[in-house]
């Protein structure tokens, strides 16, 4: 019976009037205590959430309907927030085992909730027949898998790039850089003369490295190392990150670049707000999906540009743009998986929600949108396919996912000059390493 | 009569006081359900927490003092801590000093006394709030209004909140706009001092500045030491401008890191709700003691007129 289960809601409404005892009790109850991978013949009402623009919330709401046309008896209520707000709150509802059934997830995200137990293994799902797993891009696929399940369906793929605002480059007289062979000194030096033939009006580029964990990724592959390894510690080389920063910090003093009061109020501003969208600077970089918003946003004619090279060697990595996963403590694991699967395989919603989350990880979806693509989806694509990856990417390990403001932060501590570059790197590894050791 | 005296009556008569206290019971009823549930609940499971190791999702492991301990050494923890005083000491001073000062010049009888009264007191609705922040983030930006005003007079200005020097200071700024709820409370008590010490002094030649030291400044400490100890609270639990005005960060470079955000961080970014709840708990003995230190310093300055 559901009243003798300690966590019933009125088990736990009753411990709530208790106060003080109520946190222990809360805190044992955990979760992983879903439904059944069933079928129901009642009428379901599924929760689904995900952070992102106005755009997704309206075509996502608007591929909710469509299934809920397909399945009479399952209702879907969309929850949205902005990307920092959902994590907090995300964790929250999980600890109130309220977590919604199905959940938008990201790359450096999702092992922090697979290793505990969060996430529902889409195996299972797949075995009973309610999502097909078979049409996802291979190497995508793999980057949703840990400990032997798959947690997480990857949406869609993105690449890093480097956006360039032609008009800017035409009307400073600049020719357009050669991106099948240009190196990192060839981009310091075009930046370089292209904020001298600014005139103090522009800045060639923004700083586009050693503030964020895709560019610290794609500098250290291109020189054979990794931020994380297989095992889920930190691999990174100290000396390549004192590399990476000296050579912005030349960017910065020669000119190339904006200064690091600019870059931090571009952060958090969003890619239409930023420098590079508002015309003051010509190079910035982005992931390959977001030029439809960068090109709205600037009216300029933006296009990508491959990302400079060193030996030769591929650093680019196909990353998951997002993931769809379904919580563990789902009542209805089996209705949230075919919602998974209308998603990310059926051409209904594929009609709706586009590219809009990434070029679509399903190879049989890309193909069925291609001829509807706009000029912005084009070039996106077109990038994607031109980019030559290099080792797949290694996922970031539980108790990781704080990297990004991590770097974001003693990076800035480095461009700020307040801490030298090699004790910045030390420091770096050290605490991010710690966050995964206590995660042990 | 004085409230005291109406106390002492009220004392004295016990059995006519008994079916109010009934009453006065019920009517708290509410509040009390409030405080056990949203208050104390919360915080008894808080100070449970920050014995334990607990990520959200898990349930928690009891560590001892474990989390204590990892204060001892927690740089960024020390570097908030600085942040946070820095910020407390130097805007609360500043806030009381302005909102004194305009409290005493609206008390002279300034015309349309509820016009200004209401304009000042404006900012301290607003200054908490997300709207404002978002506005200081643009006003104090490069490219921000605050510079268009330091170019028309040919100077130079920098991205104030996008630098680790500044961005503290901006947030100060902000804090003592928000003068307007003690200057009204200072208004207020500067109503109550009776005119007739005014009178004497000025018979006995007392110029205006020696009046407002010897009558209005003594008179007026109860005041300063209410506004004082209330401003400090509030400003040691500062959250949203930091918050907004970062992005979360507390940045650039941790130079806005208040303690609150970075209890914040650990809960919620870093899955460290154990850790969490245990610099709230720090927080608490903090505010405690410099309290506690404020209502012993009151003996020395404080003047209670009665």
């Amino acid at each position: 019976m559901r009243s003798t289960d300690p966590c019933s809601r009125r088990a736990l409404a009753k411990a709530g009037l208790l106060g003080a005892a109520s946190a222990p009790l809360l805190a044992s109850c955990g979760f992983g205590r879903g439904g059944e991978m069933v079928l129901s013949d009642e009428p379901v009402e599924l929760r689904l959430s995900w952070w992102g623009s106005d755009l997704r919330t309206q075509q996502t709401n608007e591929a909710v309907a469509a299934f809920e046309a397909e399945h009479p008896n399952i209702t879907v209520r969309g929850e949205y927030k902005e990307f920092g707000a959902y994590w907090d709150g995300l964790a929250t509802t999980f600890a109130a085992n309220d977590a919604p059934d199905v959940i938008q997830m990201d790359e450096q995200y999702f092992k922090s909730y697979s290793a505990r137990g969060a996430l529902v293994d889409l195996n299972e799902a797949e075995a009973a027949g309610f999502l097909d797993l078979s049409r996802i891009e291979e190497d995508l696929l793999v980057t949703g898998q840990a400990e032997g399940g798959q947690f997480a369906l990857p949406i869609g793929s993105g690449v890093i790039a480097l956006a360039v605002n032609a008009d800017m480059l035409a009307q400073y007289g600049m020719d357009m850089p050669d991106d099948t062979t240009w190196t990192w000194d060839d981009y310091a030096a075009i930046a370089l003369e292209l904020t001298e033939r600014g005139g103090g009006d522009i800045t060639g580029s923004g700083i586009t490295g050693g503030v964020d964990v895709a560019s610290v990724r794609y500098w250290v592959r291109q020189r054979g190392n990794e931020l994380f390894g297989e095992n889920g510690d930190v691999t990174l080389d100290p000396d390549l990150l004192v590399e990476l920063w000296e050579y912005y910090i030349g960017m910065i003093e020669s000119g190339a670049s904006g200064t690091p009061q600019q870059m931090v109020e571009d952060t958090g501003v969003g890619v239409e707000g930023g420098r590079l969208a508002t015309g003051r600077t010509a190079f910035g970089l982005i992931h390959n999906t977001q030029i439809s918003a960068l090109r709205r946003g600037s009216g300029a004619d933006m296009r990508l540009l491959q990302m400079p090279q060193h030996d030769g060697m591929p650093g680019n990595f196909i990353k998951p743009s997002m993931y769809w996963a379904v919580s563990a403590g789902s009542e209805h694991p089996a209705e949230s998986s075919l919602l998974v699967d209308f998603l990310v395989n059926s051409e209904a919603a594929a009609d709706v929600l586009g590219t809009e989350r990434g070029v679509p990880a399903n190879t049989e979806i890309l193909e069925y949108l291609t001829p509807q693509f706009d000029e912005s989806d084009r070039i996106a694509v077109d990038y994607l396919e031109a980019v030559v990856p290099g080792d797949p990417l290694i996922v970031t390990p539980n108790g990781g996912s704080n990297v990004n403001p991590l770097i974001t932060r003693i990076g800035q501590e480095v461009y700020f000059g307040e801490t030298a570059p090699d004790e910045a790197a030390e420091a770096l590894i050290d605490e991010l390493q710690g966050e995964i050791d206590a995660t042990k | 009569m004085t409230a005291t005296a109406e106390l002492r009556g009220l004392r004295g008569d016990r059995a006519k006081a008994k079916p109010e206290n009934k009453a006065a019971f019920w009517f708290l009823l509410p509040w009390f359900l409030g405080l056990f549930a949203v208050t104390l609940g919360p915080m008894a499971a808080s100070f449970y927490l920050s014995f334990t190791d607990y990520n959200l999702l898990q349930p928690p492991e009891f560590t001892g003092l474990g989390n204590f301990e990892r204060m001892l050494t927690d740089e960024r923890l020390h570097s908030s801590l600085g942040v946070t005083f820095t910020y407390v000491l130097v805007s609360v001073p500043l806030q009381l000093g302005l909102a004194l000062a305009l409290a005493v010049l609206l008390d002279r009888g300034v015309r349309g006394l509820a016009f200004y009264r209401s304009v000042f007191y404006l900012p301290s609705l607003l200054g908490a709030s997300v709207a404002i922040a978002v506005l200081w983030r643009t006003v104090f930006g490069t490219e921000g209004l605050f510079n268009e005003g330091l170019g028309l007079f040919g100077i130079e200005g920098r991205g104030w909140i996008s630098d680790p020097e500044t961005a503290l200071s901006t947030l100060i700024t902000l804090n003592v706009w928000t003068f307007g709820s003690p200057m009204v409370i200072f208004l207020a008590g500067l109503r109550q001092i009776p005119a007739m010490y005014y009178e004497a002094a000025a018979v006995d030649g007392a110029s205006p500045l020696r009046r407002f030291a010897s009558v209005t400044l003594p008179l007026l400490t109860p005041i300063i030491f209410f506004n004082l100890v209330l401003q400090i609270i509030n400003a040691f639990q500062s959250f949203t401008q930091a918050f907004i005005v970062s992005g979360g960060t507390g940045g650039p470079v941790d130079s806005t890191l208040f303690f609150s955000l970075f209890l914040y961080q650990r809960g919620f970014g870093n899955f460290d709700m154990g850790y969490a709840s245990a610099l709230a708990w720090l927080l608490l003995v903090i505010i405690g003691a410099f309290t506690a230190i404020n209502f012993w310093a009151s003996k020395y300055w404080v003047y209670y007129d009665d």
